[in-house]
Protein backbone atom coordinates (compact mmCIF):
# COMPACT_ATOMS: atom_id res chain seq x y z
CA UNK A 1 0.00 0.00 0.00
CA UNK A 2 1.09 3.33 -0.76
CA UNK A 3 0.18 6.87 0.83
CA UNK A 4 -0.42 9.45 -1.51
CA UNK A 5 -0.68 13.18 -1.11
CA UNK A 6 -3.23 15.72 -3.30
CA UNK A 7 -0.33 18.68 -2.94
CA UNK A 8 -3.33 21.72 -3.98
CA UNK A 9 -5.88 20.43 -1.54
CA UNK A 10 -2.86 20.16 1.26
CA UNK A 11 -3.44 22.96 3.29
CA UNK A 12 -0.48 22.38 5.79
CA UNK A 13 -2.49 22.20 8.71
CA UNK A 14 -0.92 19.32 9.93
CA UNK A 15 -3.03 17.53 11.91
CA UNK A 16 -2.01 14.19 9.96
CA UNK A 17 1.41 14.29 11.68
CA UNK A 18 0.26 14.69 14.90
CA UNK A 19 -1.66 11.34 13.56
CA UNK A 20 0.71 9.58 12.59
CA UNK A 21 4.54 11.04 12.74
CA UNK A 22 6.50 7.56 12.50
CA UNK A 23 5.18 8.40 8.39
CA UNK A 24 4.72 12.22 7.82
CA UNK A 25 5.65 15.59 8.96
CA UNK A 26 5.55 18.86 7.59
CA UNK A 27 8.77 20.98 7.10
CA UNK A 28 9.68 24.51 7.86
CA UNK A 29 7.94 25.71 5.34
CA UNK A 30 4.49 23.66 6.04
CA UNK A 31 5.64 21.53 3.05
CA UNK A 32 4.22 17.75 3.95
CA UNK A 33 7.06 15.36 3.59
CA UNK A 34 6.11 11.52 3.28
CA UNK A 35 8.83 10.32 5.26
CA UNK A 36 7.72 6.51 3.85
CA UNK A 37 5.21 6.55 1.33
CA UNK A 38 4.90 2.69 0.73
CA UNK A 39 3.49 1.08 3.66
CA UNK A 40 2.82 -2.75 4.89
CA UNK A 41 0.04 -3.76 6.59
CA UNK A 42 1.00 -3.24 10.07
CA UNK A 43 1.36 0.97 9.34
CA UNK A 44 -2.29 0.55 7.33
CA UNK A 45 -4.25 1.60 10.53
CA UNK A 46 -1.94 4.60 11.17
CA UNK A 47 -1.76 5.88 7.88
CA UNK A 48 -5.37 5.70 7.85
CA UNK A 49 -5.61 7.65 10.96
CA UNK A 50 -3.63 10.51 9.32
CA UNK A 51 -5.70 10.11 5.83
CA UNK A 52 -9.13 10.80 7.94
CA UNK A 53 -7.78 13.32 10.41
CA UNK A 54 -7.34 15.61 7.33
CA UNK A 55 -9.87 18.34 6.99
CA UNK A 56 -9.88 18.89 3.38
CA UNK A 57 -8.99 14.94 2.64
CA UNK A 58 -5.42 15.81 0.68
CA UNK A 59 -4.15 12.34 1.72
CA UNK A 60 -4.99 8.68 0.48
CA UNK A 61 -4.07 5.21 0.88
CA UNK A 62 -4.23 3.40 -1.97
CA UNK B 1 -17.45 -5.29 31.23
CA UNK B 2 -16.70 -9.10 30.49
CA UNK B 3 -19.23 -10.05 28.21
CA UNK B 4 -18.39 -9.94 24.55
CA UNK B 5 -19.01 -6.88 22.32
CA UNK B 6 -21.19 -8.62 19.21
CA UNK B 7 -22.83 -5.15 18.06
CA UNK B 8 -22.31 -1.80 18.46
CA UNK B 9 -24.16 1.23 16.79
CA UNK B 10 -23.03 4.78 16.11
CA UNK B 11 -25.61 7.17 15.82
CA UNK B 12 -24.26 9.72 13.87
CA UNK B 13 -22.41 10.21 10.50
CA UNK B 14 -20.21 13.10 10.67
CA UNK B 15 -16.64 13.21 11.50
CA UNK B 16 -17.37 12.15 15.22
CA UNK B 17 -19.62 8.82 13.84
CA UNK B 18 -16.55 7.93 11.18
CA UNK B 19 -13.74 8.56 13.31
CA UNK B 20 -15.56 6.88 16.41
CA UNK B 21 -16.37 3.55 13.78
CA UNK B 22 -12.41 3.56 12.57
CA UNK B 23 -11.24 3.71 16.29
CA UNK B 24 -13.37 0.85 17.31
CA UNK B 25 -11.91 -1.23 14.36
CA UNK B 26 -8.87 -0.42 15.69
CA UNK B 27 -9.59 -1.08 18.95
CA UNK B 28 -10.48 -4.12 18.09
CA UNK B 29 -13.43 -4.66 17.69
CA UNK B 30 -14.96 -6.76 15.28
CA UNK B 31 -18.47 -7.84 15.41
CA UNK B 32 -20.89 -5.97 14.08
CA UNK B 33 -21.04 -2.16 13.70
CA UNK B 34 -24.20 0.09 12.07
CA UNK B 35 -24.08 3.63 11.58
CA UNK B 36 -26.77 5.75 10.99
CA UNK B 37 -26.77 8.69 9.57
CA UNK B 38 -29.87 11.74 9.06
CA UNK B 39 -28.37 12.52 5.55
CA UNK B 40 -28.31 10.56 2.65
CA UNK B 41 -24.76 11.61 1.88
CA UNK B 42 -21.54 9.37 3.04
CA UNK B 43 -19.54 11.49 5.28
CA UNK B 44 -17.70 14.60 4.11
CA UNK B 45 -15.73 17.71 5.51
CA UNK B 46 -18.29 20.32 7.41
CA UNK B 47 -15.53 22.62 7.84
CA UNK B 48 -15.22 22.42 4.10
CA UNK B 49 -18.80 23.54 3.69
CA UNK B 50 -18.32 27.45 4.34
CA UNK B 51 -14.65 27.54 3.00
CA UNK B 52 -13.28 26.25 0.20
CA UNK B 53 -17.04 25.08 -1.17
CA UNK B 54 -18.64 28.02 -1.28
CA UNK B 55 -15.81 29.61 -3.37
CA UNK B 56 -14.25 27.09 -5.96
CA UNK B 57 -15.73 27.57 -9.65
CA UNK B 58 -16.07 24.34 -10.58
CA UNK B 59 -15.06 22.11 -7.85
CA UNK B 60 -17.41 20.84 -5.84
CA UNK B 61 -15.32 18.12 -4.36
CA UNK B 62 -13.00 20.02 -1.62
CA UNK B 63 -15.65 18.39 1.26
CA UNK B 64 -15.40 14.89 -0.35
CA UNK B 65 -13.64 12.50 2.44
CA UNK B 66 -11.60 9.30 0.86
CA UNK B 67 -14.24 6.22 1.43
CA UNK B 68 -14.68 4.81 5.20
CA UNK B 69 -12.46 1.52 5.59
CA UNK B 70 -14.68 0.84 8.87
CA UNK B 71 -16.81 -1.98 6.96
CA UNK B 72 -19.79 -0.82 9.02
CA UNK B 73 -23.66 -1.22 7.71
CA UNK B 74 -24.30 2.21 6.70
CA UNK B 75 -27.83 3.47 7.29
CA UNK B 76 -28.39 7.25 5.87
CA UNK B 77 -31.31 8.85 5.44
CA UNK B 78 -32.60 7.53 8.06
CA UNK B 79 -33.30 9.52 11.64
CA UNK B 80 -32.92 8.01 15.53
CA UNK B 81 -36.17 8.72 16.75
CA UNK B 82 -35.89 7.31 20.56
CA UNK B 83 -33.30 5.22 22.37
CA UNK B 84 -34.34 2.43 25.24
CA UNK B 85 -31.52 2.38 27.60
CA UNK B 86 -32.94 -0.28 29.70
CA UNK B 87 -33.56 -2.55 26.32
CA UNK B 88 -30.27 -1.42 24.66
CA UNK B 89 -32.48 -0.37 21.21
CA UNK B 90 -31.94 2.39 18.92
CA UNK B 91 -35.47 3.16 17.49
CA UNK B 92 -34.96 4.84 13.73
CA UNK B 93 -37.88 7.16 12.12
CA UNK B 94 -38.44 4.73 9.50
CA UNK B 95 -39.99 2.38 12.22
CA UNK B 96 -36.24 -0.15 13.01
CA UNK B 97 -35.24 -0.76 16.33
CA UNK B 98 -31.39 -1.75 16.43
CA UNK B 99 -30.15 -3.37 19.53
CA UNK B 100 -26.46 -3.19 20.54
CA UNK B 101 -24.32 -3.78 23.16
CA UNK B 102 -22.61 -0.81 22.64
CA UNK B 103 -23.69 3.05 21.47
CA UNK B 104 -21.75 5.99 20.41
CA UNK B 105 -24.27 9.03 20.23
CA UNK B 106 -22.67 10.93 17.58
CA UNK B 107 -25.95 13.14 16.89
CA UNK B 108 -24.20 16.43 16.26
CA UNK B 109 -25.99 19.84 16.16
CA UNK B 110 -28.02 21.80 14.21
CA UNK B 111 -28.35 25.26 12.78
CA UNK B 112 -29.88 27.41 15.82
CA UNK B 113 -32.75 29.49 13.71
CA UNK B 114 -33.89 32.67 14.66
CA UNK B 115 -37.52 32.16 13.17
CA UNK B 116 -39.98 29.79 11.47
CA UNK B 117 -39.70 31.60 8.19
CA UNK B 118 -38.92 29.21 5.27
CA UNK B 119 -36.89 32.64 3.51
CA UNK B 120 -34.12 32.10 6.38
CA UNK B 121 -31.18 30.20 5.02
CA UNK B 122 -28.98 28.66 7.54
CA UNK B 123 -25.78 26.72 6.42
CA UNK B 124 -25.16 23.00 8.60
CA UNK B 125 -25.42 20.21 6.05
CA UNK B 126 -24.05 19.52 2.66
CA UNK B 127 -27.58 20.18 0.95
CA UNK B 128 -27.60 23.50 2.70
CA UNK B 129 -24.10 24.55 1.18
CA UNK B 130 -25.08 23.44 -2.62
CA UNK B 131 -28.17 25.65 -2.52
CA UNK B 132 -26.50 28.32 -0.96
CA UNK B 133 -24.15 28.05 -3.74
CA UNK B 134 -26.34 27.52 -6.51
CA UNK B 135 -28.33 30.60 -5.18
CA UNK B 136 -25.49 32.57 -5.69
CA UNK B 137 -25.05 32.23 -9.14
CA UNK B 138 -27.61 35.02 -9.98
CA UNK B 139 -25.28 37.56 -7.46
CA UNK B 140 -28.37 38.19 -5.39
CA UNK B 141 -27.95 41.03 -2.53
CA UNK B 142 -27.52 38.95 0.27
CA UNK B 143 -28.16 39.83 4.80
CA UNK B 144 -26.14 37.77 6.63
CA UNK B 145 -26.94 37.08 10.67
CA UNK B 146 -24.50 36.20 13.09
CA UNK B 147 -20.65 37.48 13.45
CA UNK B 148 -19.25 34.62 14.52
CA UNK B 149 -16.63 32.66 12.15
CA UNK B 150 -19.66 30.71 10.19
CA UNK B 151 -21.25 34.28 9.34
CA UNK B 152 -18.05 35.69 8.08
CA UNK B 153 -17.61 32.66 5.89
CA UNK B 154 -20.43 32.64 4.27
CA UNK B 155 -20.23 36.47 3.94
CA UNK B 156 -16.71 36.37 2.48
CA UNK B 157 -17.42 33.53 0.38
CA UNK B 158 -21.12 35.47 -0.94
CA UNK B 159 -19.22 38.88 -2.01
CA UNK B 160 -16.53 36.76 -3.76
CA UNK B 161 -19.25 35.34 -5.87
CA UNK B 162 -20.14 38.89 -6.55
CA UNK B 163 -22.86 39.74 -4.08
CA UNK B 164 -23.89 42.94 -1.85
CA UNK B 165 -23.24 41.85 1.11
CA UNK B 166 -24.74 42.99 4.48
CA UNK B 167 -23.22 41.27 7.88
CA UNK B 168 -25.37 42.15 11.09
CA UNK B 169 -23.74 41.56 13.89
CA UNK B 170 -23.84 41.94 17.86
CA UNK B 171 -20.78 43.59 18.54
CA UNK B 172 -18.31 43.79 16.52
CA UNK B 173 -17.95 40.41 13.84
CA UNK B 174 -15.31 38.00 15.37
CA UNK B 175 -15.11 39.29 18.96
CA UNK B 176 -16.61 37.14 20.96
CA UNK B 177 -14.68 34.06 19.26
CA UNK B 178 -10.71 35.66 18.47
CA UNK B 179 -11.19 38.66 20.93
CA UNK B 180 -10.75 42.37 20.13
CA UNK B 181 -7.22 42.12 18.47
CA UNK B 182 -7.69 39.54 15.85
CA UNK B 183 -11.50 40.40 15.39
CA UNK B 184 -10.01 43.82 13.89
CA UNK B 185 -7.89 42.65 11.72
CA UNK B 186 -10.64 40.34 10.05
CA UNK B 187 -13.10 43.12 10.11
CA UNK B 188 -10.55 45.35 8.40
CA UNK B 189 -9.96 42.74 5.60
CA UNK B 190 -13.85 42.46 5.35
CA UNK B 191 -14.76 46.39 4.92
CA UNK B 192 -11.46 46.50 2.60
CA UNK B 193 -13.59 44.17 0.55
CA UNK B 194 -16.81 45.16 0.54
CA UNK B 195 -18.68 43.89 3.45
CA UNK B 196 -21.40 46.10 4.94
CA UNK B 197 -21.40 45.87 8.97
CA UNK B 198 -24.20 46.63 10.64
CA UNK B 199 -24.12 46.04 14.73
CA UNK B 200 -27.11 46.08 16.10
CA UNK B 201 -28.25 44.12 19.93
CA UNK B 202 -30.55 41.06 19.29
CA UNK B 203 -31.83 41.23 15.71
CA UNK B 204 -35.44 39.28 14.52
CA UNK B 205 -36.40 38.53 11.50
CA UNK B 206 -39.79 39.04 10.29
CA UNK B 207 -42.45 38.39 7.17
CA UNK B 208 -42.36 41.42 4.92
CA UNK B 209 -44.80 41.82 1.84
CA UNK B 210 -44.04 38.44 -0.27
CA UNK B 211 -40.27 37.90 1.77
CA UNK B 212 -38.62 38.43 5.16
CA UNK B 213 -36.59 41.11 6.62
CA UNK B 214 -34.16 41.89 9.44
CA UNK B 215 -35.53 44.26 12.15
CA UNK B 216 -32.45 45.19 14.05
CA UNK B 217 -33.19 46.15 18.11
CA UNK B 218 -32.89 50.13 17.54
CA UNK B 219 -35.99 48.93 14.36
CA UNK B 220 -34.11 49.68 11.31
CA UNK B 221 -34.80 46.93 8.73
CA UNK B 222 -32.17 45.36 6.40
CA UNK B 223 -33.74 43.79 3.18
CA UNK B 224 -31.74 41.84 0.36
CA UNK B 225 -32.92 38.97 -1.55
CA UNK B 226 -31.44 36.63 0.65
CA UNK B 227 -31.34 36.18 3.71
CA UNK B 228 -28.74 34.07 5.79
CA UNK B 229 -28.33 33.69 9.83
CA UNK B 230 -25.38 31.76 11.40
CA UNK B 231 -26.98 32.32 15.31
CA UNK B 232 -24.68 29.40 16.66
CA UNK B 233 -25.47 25.40 16.62
CA UNK B 234 -27.83 23.37 18.81
CA UNK B 235 -27.09 19.69 20.10
CA UNK B 236 -29.40 17.19 18.77
CA UNK B 237 -30.92 15.18 21.72
CA UNK B 238 -34.35 15.47 20.90
CA UNK B 239 -34.15 11.76 19.80
CA UNK B 240 -33.11 10.97 23.62
CA UNK B 241 -36.14 12.89 25.78
CA UNK B 242 -37.34 9.68 27.31
CA UNK B 243 -34.12 9.18 28.74
CA UNK B 244 -32.65 10.91 31.56
CA UNK B 245 -29.49 11.47 29.65
CA UNK B 246 -29.50 14.55 28.18
CA UNK B 247 -29.41 18.13 29.54
CA UNK B 248 -30.08 21.18 27.42
CA UNK B 249 -26.18 21.90 27.08
CA UNK B 250 -25.91 18.78 25.30
CA UNK B 251 -25.21 15.58 26.47
CA UNK B 252 -22.56 15.35 29.79
CA UNK B 253 -19.75 12.60 29.44
CA UNK B 254 -16.93 11.80 31.37
CA UNK B 255 -13.17 12.03 30.70
CA UNK B 256 -13.25 9.10 28.83
CA UNK B 257 -16.40 10.70 26.45
CA UNK B 258 -18.79 7.65 28.55
CA UNK B 259 -22.50 8.50 29.32
CA UNK B 260 -22.81 5.14 30.69
CA UNK B 261 -20.56 2.36 30.84
CA UNK B 262 -22.05 0.91 27.53
CA UNK B 263 -22.90 4.41 26.22
CA UNK B 264 -20.53 6.64 24.67
CA UNK B 265 -21.01 10.26 22.81
CA UNK B 266 -18.84 12.63 20.80
CA UNK B 267 -18.44 15.57 18.76
CA UNK B 268 -21.42 18.05 18.90
CA UNK B 269 -23.57 16.77 21.05
CA UNK B 270 -21.26 15.97 24.44
CA UNK B 271 -20.52 18.00 26.46
CA UNK B 272 -17.34 17.14 28.09
CA UNK B 273 -15.43 18.19 30.99
CA UNK B 274 -13.37 20.80 30.85
CA UNK B 275 -11.75 23.67 33.61
CA UNK B 276 -14.57 26.08 33.25
CA UNK B 277 -17.19 23.04 33.76
CA UNK B 278 -18.37 20.74 31.57
CA UNK B 279 -18.85 22.13 27.70
CA UNK B 280 -19.23 21.69 23.83
CA UNK B 281 -16.72 22.34 21.22
CA UNK B 282 -18.22 22.04 18.29
CA UNK B 283 -15.24 22.08 16.51
CA UNK B 284 -13.19 19.22 14.14
CA UNK B 285 -10.62 18.20 15.67
CA UNK B 286 -12.59 18.51 19.07
CA UNK B 287 -14.99 15.62 17.61
CA UNK B 288 -12.27 13.44 16.35
CA UNK B 289 -10.34 13.31 19.72
CA UNK B 290 -13.26 12.96 21.85
CA UNK B 291 -14.18 10.40 19.43
CA UNK B 292 -10.85 8.26 19.47
CA UNK B 293 -11.12 8.60 23.81
CA UNK B 294 -14.74 7.48 23.16
CA UNK B 295 -14.33 4.41 20.73
CA UNK B 296 -11.55 3.21 23.19
CA UNK B 297 -13.37 3.45 26.07
CA UNK B 298 -16.56 1.51 24.93
CA UNK B 299 -13.70 -1.37 24.35
CA UNK B 300 -11.27 -1.25 26.87
CA UNK B 301 -12.58 0.45 29.96
CA UNK B 302 -11.26 2.34 32.51
CA UNK B 303 -7.41 1.36 30.56
CA UNK B 304 -8.56 4.24 28.24
CA UNK B 305 -6.32 7.42 28.90
CA UNK B 306 -9.00 10.39 29.19
CA UNK B 307 -8.89 12.85 26.67
CA UNK B 308 -6.16 15.62 26.77
CA UNK B 309 -7.87 18.48 24.49
CA UNK B 310 -6.36 21.80 23.40
CA UNK B 311 -8.79 23.07 21.00
CA UNK B 312 -7.48 23.73 17.06
CA UNK B 313 -9.60 26.57 15.43
CA UNK B 314 -8.94 27.52 11.88
CA UNK B 315 -10.89 29.93 9.58
CA UNK B 316 -10.45 31.38 5.96
CA UNK B 317 -12.13 34.57 5.02
CA UNK B 318 -11.51 37.86 3.55
CA UNK B 319 -8.51 36.37 1.95
CA UNK B 320 -6.81 35.81 4.79
CA UNK B 321 -6.62 32.59 6.40
CA UNK B 322 -6.25 32.03 10.88
CA UNK B 323 -5.28 28.78 12.81
CA UNK B 324 -5.19 28.99 16.65
CA UNK B 325 -4.07 26.67 19.16
CA UNK B 326 -5.54 26.86 22.70
CA UNK B 327 -8.30 29.13 24.71
CA UNK B 328 -9.91 31.63 22.33
CA UNK B 329 -10.98 34.13 22.48
CA UNK B 330 -7.21 36.24 23.57
CA UNK B 331 -7.26 39.77 24.89
CA UNK B 332 -4.50 42.79 24.85
CA UNK B 333 -1.77 42.67 22.33
CA UNK B 334 0.44 39.43 21.29
CA UNK B 335 4.07 39.32 21.43
CA UNK B 336 4.92 38.54 17.64
CA UNK B 337 7.08 35.68 17.31
CA UNK B 338 7.29 36.38 13.91
CA UNK B 339 5.93 39.08 11.37
CA UNK B 340 4.10 41.93 12.28
CA UNK B 341 1.07 43.92 12.11
CA UNK B 342 -1.05 44.02 8.89
CA UNK B 343 1.07 41.18 7.54
CA UNK B 344 1.39 37.26 7.92
CA UNK B 345 2.59 36.51 11.63
CA UNK B 346 3.20 34.05 13.95
CA UNK B 347 1.71 35.52 17.40
CA UNK B 348 1.45 34.33 21.22
CA UNK B 349 -0.82 35.08 24.04
CA UNK B 350 -0.49 34.14 27.71
CA UNK B 351 -4.14 34.00 29.37
CA UNK B 352 -3.69 34.79 33.76
CA UNK B 353 -4.19 30.44 34.38
CA UNK B 354 -0.56 30.49 32.60
CA UNK B 355 -1.78 28.78 29.26
CA UNK B 356 -1.29 30.22 26.29
CA UNK B 357 -2.60 30.35 22.41
CA UNK B 358 -0.48 30.50 19.42
CA UNK B 359 -1.94 31.88 16.17
CA UNK B 360 -0.89 31.82 12.97
CA UNK B 361 -2.19 34.47 10.23
CA UNK B 362 -1.37 34.00 6.70
CA UNK B 363 1.58 31.98 7.66
CA UNK B 364 1.90 27.89 6.98
CA UNK B 365 2.75 26.36 9.64
CA UNK B 366 2.36 22.74 11.10
CA UNK B 367 0.21 22.32 13.96
CA UNK B 368 2.50 20.56 15.89
CA UNK B 369 5.07 23.40 15.71
CA UNK B 370 2.03 25.85 16.68
CA UNK B 371 1.08 23.36 19.88
CA UNK B 372 4.48 23.92 21.05
CA UNK B 373 4.48 27.04 20.60
CA UNK B 374 0.94 27.69 22.71
CA UNK B 375 2.87 25.87 25.41
CA UNK B 376 6.46 27.82 25.10
CA UNK B 377 7.01 30.96 28.22
CA UNK B 378 6.15 34.03 26.51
Amino acid sequence: MKIVVNRPRCEGHGLCEEAAPQLMHLDDDGELVLDREEIGEADIPLANAAVRVCPVAALRVE
Amino acid sequence: MSTPIKRVVVVGNGIAGLTAADSLRESGFDGELTIVGDEPHAAYSRPALSKALLLDGDDVSSHELPPATHGADEILGVRASGLDVERRLVRLDDGAALPYDRLVIASGSRARRLSDLPEELTLRGLDDALSLRGRLAARPSVVVVGGGPLGMEIASGCLAAGCEVTLVSEGLPMTARLGPYLAGVFVRAALDRGLTIVESGAARLERHGGGARVVLNDGAVVEADLLVSAAGDVPNTEWLADTDLATEGGLRVDARGLVRPEIAAAGDVAAFPSPGGARRVPLWSSAIEQAKVAAAALVRGDETPPLRFQPYFWTEQFGLNLKAVGDLPVHGAPAYVEGGPGGPALMRWSHADGSGVAVALDYRIPIPRLRRLSRAGA
